[in-house]
């Protein structure tokens, strides 16, 4: 049951060479049921996100040649020459598969380590193929055991814990200085995109009330209506620069729009209630002095910049230690693996009591004398019967013993009955 | 008694080895065992000081021996609190293995019985007296603690360069809070404290202030943390400059504490 991977991502291939394999959700069905043949594959799982497209494959074939090549094929089509992709391919059996997929669940092998999305992508393709019928046994096995990775590798390590987003600062920020955003106040200065998806991440984390402050009242007004906000009047910033607890300013002015006087009165008014302000615009529109007073953040787009390449650089540290823990769930799964093996194993034992059976009856054919064919097949039946009720509670046990503990029980029964691996 | 103070301080190595772990490692499942590991030893501990309570017939709180274990059991009681409340578990890294240390410290310092420690107990004003001011001494260790982690972070806030510690510690918000009720706690300890130490004072000799360097040390102390409330109540010290004075009160703490201990006076005992 050897498991192959072929596939290309990010780091293989163009984005010229992944959108022509990329494919589309509703393709992926009928695609899966082309490649699941039942003969060299027999399951089936396709990943296809912007950044990868990834065949995964359990097939019957030991050689992991011809496996690979069936895919290869498979991926080759019409509009798609073969010389068009073969050279960005990668191909993994067994481990390096099972290795491969462990890592791109828990997102060690994505574009920017530790964003979560990716986990989903492959909980979706997996339930396409579930819904196709071409997830079987083993395949079921493995998603679940690489979700299992997944969770793990993000509750043990830091690897999803820092922002690398500019527009996710804000919300980290905010969790750090104000330990949860909920019941917060934000206001944007200014309706540019970056100041919109930063508020957008700020809602979703709880923030209570967003004011929107642009130069030109209606497009403060069109921002604020789309997430629910409220317009305030620029010319009375002051004031609401007291009431805001998360200011992210981006306006394309080329003064300081938050000046230090407007922040000293806002502190006072705020009784020295911390705040930060985010200042995305360049030239900066708020005051570099604002920093240096007390309870006061101020942060420039170099600073997020530079905050975030720390916290990538963090995240790559911490992706060290999941692999570890990654290697370590490739050997649990590999002996989960051979418990599913149990399958054969159930076959031999039967067939082995069953043979005991005849083998006895035959021995003992000639001391029951002249007997009709009717008679001698009634006595087989019943010896295979007994042979039969006897072993069901056995092989049932051996049928459902998937979990990888019982590797050693079936391996014990195997060698009590004598029976040839 | 000896041996129960060994477990006490196996239990506590423990949970101060998992918490320092955890405060690395950021893994839960450390935080656990550390937690349990706590709870055990705290239950230990506080049968250790009623076992002392009922051998000695005296209240445990006494030679230097014994106010080291109370003062060691008064912070476990004063993290446990902070962890129900606050859930910040990072201060268990630096509390719990000073709580270790004041127990090992306990453990070898030889015990030294003296009459005088009966005579002492004989009023209820003493052992309350001492109680409040080390509960509130530990109350302080705790503004101290919060004041520190605040600075840490507020720091780094403002360079805008972050470290391991920094994605370790509670919000600012989380440890100025905590830092304010500890101190308006510690603040009402000490004081209530102080008041009983007089009353038991002037009805021992009849004299309310015996001026010696403890009991300047606990004046000067009692004054700033009063300040201290005062301005953070007025929200005109918030932040850093409360922080400041959350670090400079503790530094009176400790000079109150040991310092009288070495200039001698009215308060050495034993």
């Amino acid at each position: 049951m050897p498991i192959v991977l072929v596939g290309v991502n990010h780091k293989s291939a163009p984005i010229a060479v992944r959108e022509r394999l990329a494919f589309s959700e509703d393709a992926c069905a009928a695609s899966l049921r082309e490649l699941v043949d039942g003969e060299l594959i027999r399951e089936g799982l396709i990943v296809s996100t912007c950044n990868r497209v990834e065949v995964l494959t359990e097939t019957t074939s030991g050689r992991f040649d011809d496996s690979a090549e069936r895919v290869i094929q498979f991926l080759t089509r019409s509009d798609v020459p073969r010389n068009f992709f073969e050279a960005n391919l990668y191909k993994h059996v067994d481990d390096g598969a099972v290795r491969h997929l462990f890592r791109v669940a828990s997102s060690l092998d994505s574009l920017v380590v530790g964003e979560p999305q990716v986990l989903g992508q492959v909980r979706k393709a997996y339930s396409i193929a579930l819904d196709a019928g071409t997830a079987g046994r083993v395949l079921n096995r493995l998603v679940h055991h690489a979700f299992r990775v997944a969770k793990r590798v993000r509750t043990e390590t830091g690897i999803g814990a820092n922002a690398v987003s500019i527009s996710y600062m804000a919300v980290e920020l905010g969790k750090k200085i104000f330990n949860s955003l909920k019941g917060q106040t934000a206001l944007l200065i200014g309706a540019g995109e970056m100041a919109e998806l930063s508020a957008r991440h700020l809602i979703n984390a709880g923030v209570s009330r967003v004011m929107v402050a642009n130069r030109t009242d209606a497009s403060a007004r069109q921002l604020a209506e789309s997430f629910g906000g409220e317009a305030v009047s620029f010319e009375r910033l002051a004031d609401y620069l007291a009431e805001a607890d998360v200011v992210i300013c981006s306006t394309g002015a080329d003064e300081y729009v938050v000046t230090e006087q407007m922040a000293r009165e806002a502190l006072q008014r705020r009784r020295n209630r911390p705040s930060f302000l985010i200042d995305i615009s360049v030239p900066r529109n708020v005051d570099p002095a604002i920093g240096k007073m007390p309870n006061m953040f101020v942060f420039d787009i170099d600073d997020l910049e530079s905050v975030v390449s720390s916290n990538i650089r963090e995240r790559e540290r911490e992706a060290e230690r999941a692999e570890l823990i990654v290697e370590s769930e490739i050997m649990q799964f590999q002996q989960s693996l051979r418990a599913l093996d149990a399958g054969p194993a159930i076959g031999s034992f039967r067939q082995t009591l069953q043979d005991i059976a005849k083998l006895e009856f035959n021995r003992r054919r000639a001391q029951l004398g002249p007997l009709t064919s009717e008679q001698e097949q009634a006595i087989e039946a019943l010896l295979l019967a007994t042979v039969n009720k006897i072993s069901h509670p056995v092989l049932g046990q051996l049928r459902h013993s998937y979990d990888p503990s019982d590797a050693d029980r079936i391996e014990a029964w195997r060698e009590l009955f004598g029976l040839e691996d | 008694m000896r041996s129960l103070l060994l477990a006490v301080l196996a239990a506590y190595v423990v949970a101060a080895i998992h918490a320092v772990l955890a405060f690395i490692n950021k893994r839960r499942a450390l935080l656990r065992v550390s937690e349990y590991a706590m709870a055990i030893g705290f239950v230990l501990h506080t049968s250790a000081l009623i076992a002392d309570w009922a051998l000695y017939g005296h209240y445990p709180l006494f030679h230097l021996r014994e106010t080291l274990s109370f003062l060691a059991w008064t912070l476990v009681a004063s993290y446990a609190l902070i962890l129900y409340r606050y859930q910040a578990r990072a201060l268990g890294s630096v509390t719990l293995p000073l709580v270790s240390i004041l127990i090992f410290v306990a453990i070898v310092t030889r015990a030294e019985p003296s009459e005088e420690a009966a005579s002492m107990s004989t009023t209820w004003l003493f052992p309350v007296h001492t109680t409040l001011l080390l509960f509130a001494y530990a109350a302080f260790f705790v503004v101290f603690l919060a004041s520190i982690m605040y600075l840490l972070q507020e720091r780094e806030l403002k360079l805008k360069k972050f470290s391991g510690i920094y994605h370790r510690l509670p919000s600012l918000t989380t440890v100025n809070e905590i830092a304010t009720s500890s101190a308006a706690i510690g603040v009402t300890l000490l004081t209530v404290g102080i008041a009983t130490g007089m009353l038991w004072s002037s009805a021992r000799n009849g004299r309310v202030w015996q001026n010696d360097p403890k009991e300047i040390f606990a004046a000067l102390t009692w004054s700033l943390y009063i300040v201290l409330i005062l301005y953070r109540s007025s929200a005109r010290w918030r932040g850093r400059r409360a922080a400041w004075m959350g670090v400079a009160g503790f530094a009176l703490v400790l000079c109150t504490f040991f310092g009288a201990r070495l200039m001698g006076g009215y308060h050495v005992f034993g």
